[in-house]
């Protein structure tokens, strides 16, 4: 038998190469699609997601529950006030009776004739109000003293007007206005809509590092990497791998938001949620914009950097080394994030915001926040795209050279001394 | 195959170096078009060497290695099919899968890519293997495969590094045949190989290297001829009987 079967071969130069970058591209995405581990650490985020409200919902119930059930449980309470805060009539409200002996009341308590003991001291400001009383397990043990503050409050509360309480109790309502440039401003609101990029790239990175970290030890792992060489650029091999990481990114996100998002809209009120009503958000075009470009360039630039990683370690286990160092470059700065809200014109601030490694989060969370000028934030995108489209092309040189690496890393002087080194023609 | 055919391959005064190591010094030699040649050596002789050079995964410190008068580029002057010496498909990947990525990489449509892939498989018992994973099947059935990426494009030049390295007996066979139909099909063929028997069965001419130098290049009939009448094999330890990892290689 032979094979002879025709087919039709792409033979302008040009269309060879956009049809090999969608050969890749489609290759990488399918049979990322194809992985369980995939969709296992997509939804493991909304998965974690769906545990947290879940826990608050339950303990909310559980908390209210508890919170009914001491409100109407009597215990057989004997108190001791010598403050003379506590009321006579909430103390005989719950069936406690008073005592003046401190010693026989604790005894008693000690012996199992009463539930518990409450001793008010005379000055409650600098003394501690002492409960004495029956073990009822770790976390029933809480009501008893959940009973001795309830009584102090209420005393308190019927000696006040419902003002003065409202204060007290801390449930007094603000309804703050700020004014910036003449117009009404809310400061907060603001950042929702720029400051979406940066959580986006946030968790883009920390679900997808690793895999951006490992694309392209695979060729050289799997020993595949001389037949590929023969047959496309790897340019576009990379250039391919890039773009599929990036609507893998985007299918993540799509993952992660779609479950939250119906949970929200279907379980707010249960959850106790606040009520988000978008059309209040404003929509800056000009911060988004920013927002968007820095976005666009970091991502670029630290999925560059991370599949340069790849490219020059032997195999995917050695690259994973290098996933921390990278992670604290890009989230170190995190722990100066008061710093870029209050001192953005600190040194530390400019040095962070502009150093391509650290640029980020910085950028992203300044410009959300709204203290990042325009010339800042055009030279911030400047920074971020030039360094992306260097570590790009340092990202191929290193791919070429480290090809056929298949047991060491590269060294730099094998990447940058070409005299010494046989290196890769395309 | 005519003495007169056109040049596909020529590679003229090639050198390479890696560091302070020369591994290639001054080779010169061409490949007619729809001539099988053996590229023949011990370890060490620079075989693989000028191949990656002639393909371009290596830049050479001197000299030109054109394919069709140009050197090779993967926008193709040629329709290659190379099997490297170091091996490797995508593991986790099902066998149609990768064959289809192969064959659209190598110009086909997807729909040609995945007929030709199942046509090959059926011939070589491996159909039902369609959808399983590379990394699933054995050796012999892995090899089977990587033979047929080699082959999906129905190259006009086929470079073969040390084809039967590692295969049973049953899929030296089977390549050896694959090859037959490819000389008759007109391809063209560089083999680089330690095994003298297939040399004999297969090649119009061959280049014997060491130490980064054509130490003999003709017909099979001129080398024995040179050499007194001796067989390849005895020409073989002539030349590398001081190399014993050449010696037990071949062995």
């Amino acid at each position: 038998m032979t094979f002879s079967l025709r087919y039709t071969v792409i033979s302008r130069k040009g269309g060879r190469s956009v049809h090999n970058l969608g050969t890749v591209f489609s290759f990488e995405v399918i049979r990322s699609l194809k992985k369980k581990s995939f969709w296992i650490t997509a939804m493991a985020f909304p998965i974690i997601i769906v545990v947290i409200f879940a826990i608050i919902f339950f303990s909310n119930q559980a908390t209210n529950k508890a919170a009914e059930n001491t409100k109407n449980q009597h215990f057989n309470v004997v108190v001791t006030d010598v403050s003379g805060i506590v009321s006579p009539q909430l103390l005989k409200a719950i069936g406690a009776t008073t005592s003046t002996d401190k010693d026989q009341g604790i005894a008693d308590v000690a012996q199992g004739k009463i539930d518990a003991y409450f001793y008010y001291p005379a000055d409650i400001a600098t003394q501690k109000v002492q409960v004495y009383a029956k073990d009822v397990g770790l976390f029933d043990n809480s009501r008893y003293q959940a009973v001795a503050s309830m009584l102090l409050q209420q005393s308190v509360a019927r000696k006040v007007d419902a003002q003065t309480k409202a204060i007290l109790q801390n449930t007094v309502g603000y309804d703050a206005v700020t004014y910036k440039d003449g117009s009404v401003y809310n400061g907060f609101s603001q950042i929702i809509a720029p400051g979406i990029f940066l959580v986006l790239f946030y968790i883009l990175i920390v679900m997808f590092g690793n895999q951006m970290l490992t694309s392209t030890t695979e060729e050289k792992e799997n020993r595949v990497i001389e037949m590929i060489l023969t047959t496309i650029k790897a340019r576009t091999l990379i250039i391919g791998k890039i773009l599929s990481l990036v609507v893998l990114a985007l299918v993540q996100v799509c993952a992660i938001l779609a479950p939250i998002i119906i949970i929200y809209l279907l379980f707010r009120h249960q959850l106790a949620l606040p009520n988000i009503n978008l059309t209040n958000i404003p929509l800056d075009p000009l911060r988004i914009g920013i927002g968007a470009a820095l976005f666009a360039c970091s991502f670029m630039l630290f999925t560059g950097l991370l599949v340069a990683i790849g490219a020059a370690v032997p195999t995917a286990k050695e690259a994973g080394g290098f996933f921390g160092v990278v992670m604290i470059f890009l989230f170190g700065p995190l722990y100066a994030v008061t710093l870029f809200i209050s001192a953005p014109d600190s040194t530390l601030v400019k040095v962070l915001s502009f150093f391509p490694f650290t640029a980020p989060i910085p950028l992203m969370l300044r410009n959300a926040v709204g203290n990042l000028s325009m010339p800042g934030a055009l030279l911030g995108i400047v920074i971020l795209a030039v360094s992306a489209t260097i570590v790009l092309a340092i990202a191929i040189r290193l791919f070429r050279y480290g090809a056929l690496e298949y047991s060491k890393r590269l060294s730099l002087t094998t990447i940058f001394h070409k005299k010494d080194t046989a290196i890769i023609r395309r | 195959m005519s003495t007169t055919a056109p040049t596909l391959v020529s590679i003229d005064h090639f050198r390479m170096d890696f560091g302070k190591t020369t591994v290639v010094k001054d080779l010169s030699f061409s490949v007619r078009r729809g001539e099988t040649f053996g590229l023949l050596g011990a370890n060490g002789s620079g075989k693989t060497t000028t191949i990656r050079a002639l393909l371009g995964i290596y830049q050479p410190t001197g000299g030109q290695l054109l394919i069709n008068g140009q050197p090779y580029t993967v926008d193709g002057n040629v329709k290659l099919g190379y099997l490297p010496e170091e091996r490797g498909l995508y593991k986790k990947e099902t066998v149609l899968s990768v064959m289809i990525y192969f064959g659209r990489l190598k110009g086909m449509s997807k729909r040609a890519a995945e007929n030709w892939s199942r046509s090959y498989l059926e011939r070589v018992s491996l159909l039902d293997k369609a959808t399983t994973r590379i990394d699933r099947l054995s050796g012999g059935q892995q090899q089977k495969i990587q033979l047929g990426v080699t082959i999906m494009n129905n190259p006009e030049l086929l470079i073969l590094d040390e084809p039967t390295k590692g295969f049973d007996p049953v899929n030296r066979r089977l390549l050896m045949t694959i090859i037959e139909e490819h000389q008759q099909a007109g391809a063209t063929v560089i083999f680089v190989t330690h095994q003298m028997e297939e040399v004999e069965r297969l090649c119009d001419r061959i280049i014997l290297l060491k130490d980064g130098t054509a130490s003999a290049y003709g017909t099979i009939a001129d080398v024995k001829r040179h050499y007194n009448g001796a067989s390849l094999d005895d020409i073989f330890v002539t030349i590398y009987g001081d190399q014993s990892e050449g010696g037990a290689q071949r062995a």
